[in-house]
């Protein structure tokens, strides 16, 4: 289990997170919405620190640890536990799709380097890769770059997998494929914090959907009770400007 | 009366003055590794804010850009014995401070002098690298040093590379200044030339021509790196290397 307490964060008098409590049980999918600006983002980048916040614990694994501290060694072993998928992909530019993957396990894990390479090349496989595995980022399109990210962040193994908004940089073309391999890799029991604005697919992939809005949970529960009963009036007011988007635009 | 410009000249001593070429080498390309070594370092320093260090490199930039390299020459030259004069005398030691060889002190001057340009071309490089992929680096539990060694420092020689051969030009013309310290290279052995036959003109010329050519040269090999250096444009040449790696794998 994994439990967040209390986390703050404000950039200079903008609060954006405001006494975030959560706990996250083992194999949950998380989905997490909300209007943009709420801290969505903001939320798992504290998780890893690398925002720090002004105040806020984790505990995981039966370890806890202040975030708001700059403890670098408990900071590199919470990272070595999380896993991150980027908006905007992040693959190291010098380096192939293979070696991207094989790059956290060779340095930060210290495996050999045909065990870095063969641990590598089964998570390419595992996102529908492993043909593009000596291509560089900039021969790659978004989707395919998404899916190495995803390999590389899966490959580490994490007990925790932060997902950050990790179709919103694509096509709507490509945004299919990226979506596909999350669900995947959902349903293999990854435990997952998702940030998205695909509504549907985080009603379909979640098991639990956290609305934000100024910086606090207002919603929380399943998809079923968030996206069709929700209680608060400002999650109301979101879906139904979604729903308003989503009419055709002439009635006959 | 003799020849106004004997064009033999330029020609017939070109073997006595390239006997020099090996020192004027050595005090250059030395000199350059050290000066990358030392510039990363101040730059790495620059880019993170170190609390002092970062002042202190700033005043060691501005006062070694804000001097000719021939009075830090002739600094050096003088400095480097007085400093260890006194440091023996203070430890009792009979270490003669006159021994110190010139080609030491040109080395020392030179390649803090070219340090502390180097610094500003490698800030401006590793500043060129996206957050994104220092951002991904962290994420996977690199520490700063890792995610410098494994992700920054590669990009940022792509980016410093011209900056860097650029650099290494002006060094090996600048070694020409080496002389103050008294060490022979090919402009003091042209000079010494020069005054046995009065023909400096002519030296100069073929000094010139030296220098000119070692700089090609140089141009070439900064070129070549550069193209080693880039991302094959080809993807298909890449993806050859699959199909020789693994026979037979759908591509």
């Amino acid at each position: 289990m994994i439990e967040i307490t209390n986390l703050k964060k404000k950039f200079r008098d903008n609060i954006v997170l405001d006494g975030i409590n959560m706990k996250i049980q083992k194999g949950d999918v998380v989905g997490i919405i909300g209007p943009s600006g709420t801290g969505k983002s903001t939320l798992l980048r504290c998780i890893n620190q690398l925002e720090q916040p002004e105040q806020g614990k984790i505990q995981m694994d039966g370890k806890e640890i202040d975030l708001s501290r700059k403890n670098k060694k408990e900071i590199l072993e919470l990272r070595k536990n999380t896993g991150m998928v980027f908006q905007k992909f992040n693959l190291f530019e010098k380096k192939t799709a293979l070696e991207n993957v094989m790059e956290g396990l060779l340095v930060v894990q210290k495996k050999s380097r045909e065990d870095a390479k063969k641990a590598a090349q089964e998570q390419l496989e595992r996102v529908g890769m492993a043909a593009w595995a000596n291509h560089y980022p900039r021969h790659l399109s978004g989707g395919q770059q998404q899916r190495v990210a995803i390999a590389r962040a899966l490959a580490m193994k994490p007990s925790l997998l932060l997902l950050d908004e990790p179709t919103s940089a694509l096509d709507p073309e490509l945004v299919g494929e990226v979506l596909e391999t999350i669900k995947k890799v959902a349903e293999e029991g990854f435990t997952m914090l998702l940030v998205s604005h695909e509504m549907n697919f985080i009603r379909h992939v979640s098991n639990r959907v956290i609305f934000l809005d100024g910086g606090k949970i207002v919603e929380d529960g399943t998809p079923r009770q968030v996206f069709e009963h929700p209680v608060n009036q400002r999650t109301v007011e979101f879906f139904t400007k979604m729903n308003l988007m989503n009419q055709p635009e002439y009635v006959i | 009366m003799a020849k106004l410009f004997d064009v033999q000249a330029v020609f017939s001593h070109l073997s006595e003055i390239l006997a020099y070429l090996p020192v004027t080498l050595e005090l250059a390309v030395i000199s350059m590794l050290i000066a990358v070594i030392l510039g990363l370092i101040l730059a790495v320093i620059k880019i993170n804010h170190v609390p002092v260090l970062t002042a202190a490199v700033n005043v060691f930039v501005s006062v070694i850009r804000g001097t000719p390299i021939i009075v830090q020459l002739y600094i050096t030259y003088f400095g480097i014995p007085m400093v260890l004069k006194y440091i023996s005398t203070r430890n009792g030691t009979e270490f003669q401070s006159g021994n110190v060889p010139g080609i030491f002190c040109a080395i020392v001057a030179l390649s803090v002098n070219e340090s502390a340009y180097i610094a500003e071309i490698f800030r401006g490089a590793l500043q060129s690298v996206g957050t994104g992929q220092i951002e991904a680096a962290n994420a996977l539990g690199m520490t700063y040093f890792q995610a410098l060694r494994r992700i920054i420092l590669p990009e940022t020689l792509t980016v410093a590379l011209p900056g860097l051969g650029n650099s290494f030009i002006g060094l090996i013309k600048g070694t020409s200044l080496a002389f103050t310290c008294a060490v022979v290279e090919i402009t003091a052995q042209g000079k010494i030339i020069g005054g046995r036959t009065y023909r400096y003109f002519e030296v100069y010329v073929s000094l010139a021509l030296i220098y000119w050519v070692v700089t090609i040269v140089v141009e070439q090999l900064v070129k070549l790196l550069e193209r080693k250096n880039e991302i094959p444009e080809n993807a298909a040449l890449v993806t050859e290397r699959v199909c020789e790696a693994k026979p037979g794998q759908r591509i």
